[in-house]
C-alpha cells in the first residue's frame, strides 16, 4: 500500500516535470514547430491528475480497509459507529496534515486538468505558460508530500500492530472532527485554496507572454468566483461547526486558524472586483495581477499558519522545520515573481484608469480594494505577531478594527451599484437612492426599536456598569451597523425591481419573467447584487449575535421538576439518560421542557459524549432556533454537589447570519455559472 | 486623470490607513499580551497590572468547577513542582479542563499576584508525563515485599515485541535501560498514541503478589517528545 501510494505520487511528480519542460520548450520552438511538444505538455497534465488521483485512491482504500500499517490511518481513522460512520471513514483522508496536503495536490491537479481540457483546442501562449506555472506549483506540493512528516504513506512502527492487524495503541480521529460540518469544511476550503492557484498561474502567464489584454481574465474569472465561493462556504461551515460543536456559543473567535482562511477570502473580494473593472473598462490591470498573486500567497499563508504550527492555536498542527521553510519559500517566491514581473511589464500593464471624481464607480472599486487589502494585511499581521515575538491579540483588537472597517465597507458596497463610471451626477444619483434610503430608514427604525427594547437591556445585563455615555462606540457601531446592512438590502432589492421593470418595458415581457431573465441572463451582475443582499442580511445578524449575547451559567438540582429561567425562557428538567455505544463511547442526554410566557416552545436535549478510544469528552449542544434569536443550551456536567451545571446563551439575530450566508452562496453560484463559450486566442 | 480627484483619492486612502493604524495601536496596547511562562511572571515584581498570556499545567486538585468564578493554580508546562500562579477565571469552563491539562490563559496579574482572566484555551491533556521521581524497575524490585499493593510511579522501556492486545494477564513488558530487570504489566485501557517498542513510559499503579505491575495509567515519558 505504502509503496504504491508513493509510487503514484512519484509518477505525478515526473508528469508535472515533463509538462513544464514540454510547454516551455514548445514555446521556445515557436507556435508551429513547437505544437507537438506543447500538446505533450497538455497531455502530461492529465498524467499528473491520474497519478495524484491514484495515490489518493490508495489512501482512501487504506482507510476503508482500516490498514493500520499506515501511520496516518492509525492516527486518523474514525471510531464512529453512527449512521454517518462511512462518511467519517472517508473524511479521515483529510483529517490530518499529511492527507490534507495530498488532498490539496489532488484538487490542484483537477483544476490544472480542467484548464488543460478547456484550452487544449486553442493552445494560446498565455494558457500554455499558465499551465506550466500550475504544474510548477504542483511540483512544490508533491515534493512537500515526500517530506517524512507530511507523507501520508509513512509506515507505522511494527509494535503498533497486533497479529490480526488490529491497532494496539490509542489513536483515531479527533472526536471534535466527527461532525457533518467538519467533514465538509476542509474539502470546501481546499477547493477554494487550490482554485486560487489558477488566477495566479494566469497572471504570471500573462506577465511572461506580455499579454495585457483581457484574455486571461476572461479565462479565469468564473473559476475565481468558483474558488471564492468555496472559500466562503468553507468558512461558513467552519463557523457552523464552531457554533454547534465547540459549545462556547459563538461562531467566530479570531482564532489563527479562522483568520488563516478569512485572509484569502478578503483579498478574493478585491480580486473579483478588479477583474470586473479589467474586463469592462480595461482598468485596474496591475491591481488584478498583484491581487491574483496576493490571493495565492494568502492561501499558502493559510495552509502555512494551520499546518506549520507557527502560531499557537487550539487546533494548529505539529511544528515541522522543513515544511516551515518550504512553505515560506513558496510564499516569498510567488510574491517576488509577481513583483518583479509587474515591474518588468509595467508599461504594457498600465490600465485605462480614470479617476474623474471621488464619487465615481471607479473610486468605489478602488476603495473596495484598499479596504479589503488593509483588512487582510492587518489581520495577517496581528495573527502572525506572536510568531515574531510580538503580542498575541484577542478578539477585542480584531473587533475594534473589523467593526468600523466593516461598516464603511458595507456602505461602499451598498451604494457602488448606483454610482456612475467616471463621475456621479447628484441629480441622477439622488432620485435613484431615494426609495432605497426611505426603505432602509424604515428597516433601521424597526431594528433600532429591537435594540432599545431587547438588545440594550442585554448589554446592560452583561456590563452592569455601562451607560449610554460609556457605551457610545458600542451603540453607534450597533445602530450604524443596522443602517448600512438595511441599505445594502434595500438597494439590492431596488436594483432588481428597477432592472426587471426596464427589461419588461423594453422586451415587452411580464414583470416576473423579466426578473427571471435578468437574474439568469445577466448572471455576473445579478449574482453580484444577490451577494450584496446576502451581505446586508449577514451584517444585521452579526451586530445582534456578536455584540449582544446574554450568557448565563446556572446549576440546578439533579431531580426531575427542577426549574430555571434565562431571558424569558423557562426550563423544566424532565429527566436524563445514558447509553453506551458498541464502540464503548458513552452518550448522556438531559431533557428539558422549554416555554416562554407560559407557551411551550419545545424541548431541549443537551448532552455530552465520552469518547472511549480517544479518551475525550465532547459537548452535545442543543439549539432552539427562532427568527429573532437562538437559545443555546449546554450541559456542562455535574458539579461536586451533584448538581446539573448548565450554560444557556441567548444569541439575538443569529439566524440572519446563516440565512444571509445562504443568499450570498446562491448569488455567488449564479455569478459563477460558466459562460457558454470561452474566449479564443486574442 | 483629474488631478484634484487624484489628490482627494490619496487623501482619503491616507485617512483610512491612519485610522486603522491608530485603532490597532490604541486598542491593541490594552488588549494585546506577551506570552510568558509561569516562573517568568512569578519572578517579575513588575508583572502586576500587565496583560499576559501564560501557558501552564493545571495543578491537580487545585480547582473546583463549582465555585464561580472558578479558581485554580497553574505551574510551568510539564513541571510537577516549582512556582505556581493562582488564577481566577470568569469565563465558561472548557469541557477538556481538568488535572494536568495544559491551559493557555490570557489575563491581567493583580496586585496580589493573582492572574484574573476571562480567556482560557485548553489543550488536550498531554499524553506525556515526566519520569522525574518515578522508580526504575530495579528500584521497584529492590523495595521488596514492602511495596506490594502500594500505589507507585514507575518508569521503564517497552520490551521489544512485547505489546499484545488487551484481555490477557500481560499487556506488555517493561525493562530498565539495557534490558534487565523486567516486569510484566497488566493494563486493559487504550495505550497512549505513539507508544512503540523501546518507548520510555511512566506507569502509575501497584505491584501485585505475583510480581505483575497492575497499571492504572500509562503515559509516554516526556523525553519521548
Amino acid at each position: 500500500m505504502a509503496n504504491l501510494g508513493n509510487l503514484f505520487m512519484g509518477v505525478a511528480l515526473v508528469a508535472a516535470f515533463v509538462s513544464i519542460a514540454a510547454l516551455v520548450w514548445g514555446r521556445k520552438m515557436g507556435a508551429k514547430e513547437g505544437e507537438g511538444l506543447t500538446n505533450i505538455g497538455y497531455l502530461a497534465t492529465y498524467g499528473v491528475l491520474v497519478g495524484v488521483t491514484s495515490s489518493i485512491a490508495v489512501l482512501t482504500a487504506a482507510f476503508v480497509s482500516e490498514d493500520f500499517r499506515l501511520e496516518y490511518v492509525a492516527m486518523h481513522h474514525s471510531t464512529d459507529v453512527s449512521a454517518l460512520a462511512w462518511v467519517y471513514k472517508l473524511a479521515a483522508v483529510w483529517a490530518g496534515r499529511e492527507g490534507s496536503l495530498l488532498f490539496w495536490a489532488w484538487l490542484l491537479s483537477m483544476f490544472a486538468a480542467y484548464v488543460a481540457y478547456k484550452r487544449m483546442s486553442v493552445t494560446d501562449e498565455v494558457s500554455n505558460m499558465s499551465l506550466a506555472v500550475l504544474n510548477f506549483v504542483q511540483v512544490f506540493f508533491l515534493v512537500a508530500l515526500f517530506i517524512p512528516l507530511n507523507n501520508p504513506f509513512k509506515l507505522s512502527p511494527e509494535s503498533w500492530i497486533g497479529p490480526g492487524g488490529e491497532l494496539l495503541i490509542r489513536g483515531g480521529m479527533n472526536p471534535l472532527l466527527q461532525h457533518w460540518a467538519m467533514t465538509l469544511h476542509p474539502p470546501t476550503l481546499f477547493v477554494g485554496y487550490a482554485g486560487f492557484a489558477v488566477p495566479f498561474a494566469f497572471a504570471i502567464g500573462a506577465l511572461i507572454v506580455n499579454d495585457s489584454s483581457k484574455l486571461w481574465v476572461e479565462i479565469v474569472d468564473r473559476i475565481t468566483v468558483f474558488a471564492w465561493l468555496f472559500l466562503g462556504l468553507g468558512n461558513g461551515l467552519g463557523a457552523v461547526w464552531a457554533y454547534v460543536v465547540l459549545g462556547w456559543g459563538g461562531y467566530w473567535a479570531w482564532d489563527p486558524v479562522e483568520n488563516a482562511s478569512f485572509i484569502p477570502w478578503l483579498t478574493g473580494v478585491a480580486l473579483l472586483h478588479s477583474f470586473t473593472v479589467y474586463r469592462r473598462r480595461g482598468g485596474f490591470k496591475k491591481w488584478a495581477v498583484m491581487l491574483s498573486v496576493i490571493c495565492f500567497v494568502g492561501v499558502l499563508l493559510g495552509t502555512f499558519i494551520v499546518r506549520s504550527g507557527v502560531v499557537q492555536s487550539v487546533h494548529a498542527f505539529q511544528q515541522d522545520e522543513l515544511s516551515f521553510w518550504w512553505f515560506l519559500a513558496m510564499m516569498v517566491g510567488s510574491m517576488l515573481v509577481g513583483l518583479v514581473g509587474i515591474t518588468y511589464r509595467s508599461e504594457s500593464f498600465k490600465g485605462a484608469d480614470e479617476f474623474d471624481s471621488l464619487t465615481s464607480k471607479e473610486s468605489s472599486y478602488y476603495f473596495n480594494n484598499v479596504l479589503m487589502l488593509v483588512a487582510a494585511v492587518v489581520i495577517a499581521a496581528l495573527t502572525l505577531s506572536p510568531a515574531f515575538g510580538g503580542k498575541t491579540y484577542g478578539p477585542a483588537t480584531y473587533d475594534a478594527i473589523a467593526r468600523p472597517v466593516g461598516i464603511l465597507y458595507v456602505f461602499i458596497m451598498a451604494v457602488c451599484p448606483l454610482l456612475a463610471w467616471r463621475k456621479t451626477d447628484g441629480s441622477v444619483f439622488w432620485p435613484k437612492i431615494k426609495w432605497p434610503l426611505i426603505a432602509a430608514g424604515a428597516v433601521t427604525a424597526a431594528l433600532a426599536y429591537l435594540w432599545w427594547t431587547v438588545l440594550w437591556p442585554i448589554h446592560l445585563f452583561s456590563n452592569p456598569n455601562a451607560n449610554v455615555l460609556t457605551s457610545v462606540t458600542h451603540t453607534w457601531e450597533a445602530l450604524i451597523g443596522f443602517a448600512v446592512g438595511a441599505l445594502a438590502i434595500t438597494v439590492s432589492v431596488y436594483l432588481f425591481i428597477v432592472g426587471a421593470q426596464r427589461r419588461a418595458l423594453a422586451k415587452e415581457e411580464g414583470f416576473f419573467k423579466a426578473l427571471g431573465n435578468l437574474i439568469f441572463k445577466a448572471r455576473t451582475q445579478s449574482g453580484g447584487y444577490l451577494t450584496h443582499l446576502g451581505m446586508g442580511i449577514i451584517v444585521i445578524g452579526l451586530v445582534g449575535s456578536s455584540m449582544f449575547v446574554k450568557d448565563v451559567r446556572i446549576s440546578i438540582p439533579s431531580e426531575p421538576g427542577a426549574e430555571f429561567e434565562v431571558g424569558g425562557y423557562d426550563f423544566v428538567f424532565t429527566g436524563s439518560e445514558e447509553r453506551t455505544l458498541p464502540n464503548n463511547d458513552v452518550v448522556s442526554t438531559l431533557h428539558f421542557d422549554v416555554s416562554r410566557d407560559g407557551r411551550p416552545v419545545g424541548t431541549a436535549a443537551p448532552g455530552q459524549v465520552r469518547y472511549f478510544k480517544q479518551d475525550q469528552t465532547r459537548l452535545h449542544v442543543y439549539v432552539i432556533v427562532e427568527l429573532l434569536r437562538d437559545v443555546f443550551v449546554v450541559f456542562e456536567g455535574f458539579n461536586e454537589a451533584g448538581e446539573i451545571q448548565m450554560n444557556v446563551k441567548i444569541n439575538p439575530l443569529i439566524s440572519w447570519v446563516w440565512f444571509g450566508f445562504g443568499v450570498t452562496i446562491i448569488g455567488t453560484s449564479i455569478a459563477m455559472w460558466p459562460r457558454r463559450k470561452l474566449p479564443a486566442a486574442a | 486623470m483629474n488631478k484634484r480627484a487624484r489628490m482627494r483619492l490619496i487623501g482619503v486612502t491616507a485617512i483610512i490607513l491612519i485610522s486603522v493604524v491608530a485603532i490597532v495601536v490604541g486598542v491593541g496596547a490594552g488588549d494585546g499580551s506577551y506570552s510568558r511562562s509561569v516562573s517568568d511572571v512569578v519572578g517579575d515584581p513588575e508583572a502586576a497590572g500587565e496583560r499576559v498570556r501564560v501557558t501552564g499545567t493545571v495543578v491537580p486538585g487545585s480547582w473546583d468547577k463549582k465555585s464561580s468564578p472558578m479558581k485554580f493554580d497553574i505551574r510551568d508546562e510539564g513541571a510537577t513542582e516549582g512556582p505556581q500562579i493562582s488564577v481566577v477565571y470568569y469565563g465558561g469552563v472548557p469541557s477538556t479542563f481538568g488535572d494536568e491539562v495544559t491551559a493557555i490563559i490570557t489575563g491581567t496579574v493583580n496586585s496580589d499576584g493573582v492572574l484574573e482572566s476571562e480567556d482560557m484555551i485548553t489543550k488536550c491533556p498531554s499524553k506525556y508525563e515526566s519520569a522525574t521521581g518515578a522508580l526504575t524497575i530495579a528500584d521497584l524490585l529492590a523495595e521488596g515485599d514492602g511495596v506490594i499493593g502500594k500505589s507507585v510511579r514507575v518508569t521503564g522501556f517497552v520490551a521489544s515485541g512485547s505489546i499484545v492486545p488487551p484481555g490477557g494477564a500481560t499487556r506488555f513488558v517493561i525493562t530498565d535501560e539495557g534490558g534487565s530487570p523486567s516486569v510484566n504489566v497488566f493494563y486493559d485501557g487504550a495505550l497512549p498514541e505513539g507508544m512503540a517498542d523501546g518507548s520510555q513510559v511512566v506507569l502509575g499503579g501497584l505491584l501485585d503478589e505475583q510480581g505483575v505491575f497492575d497499571a492504572v495509567s500509562v503515559s509516554l515519558s516526556d523525553t519521548e517528545q
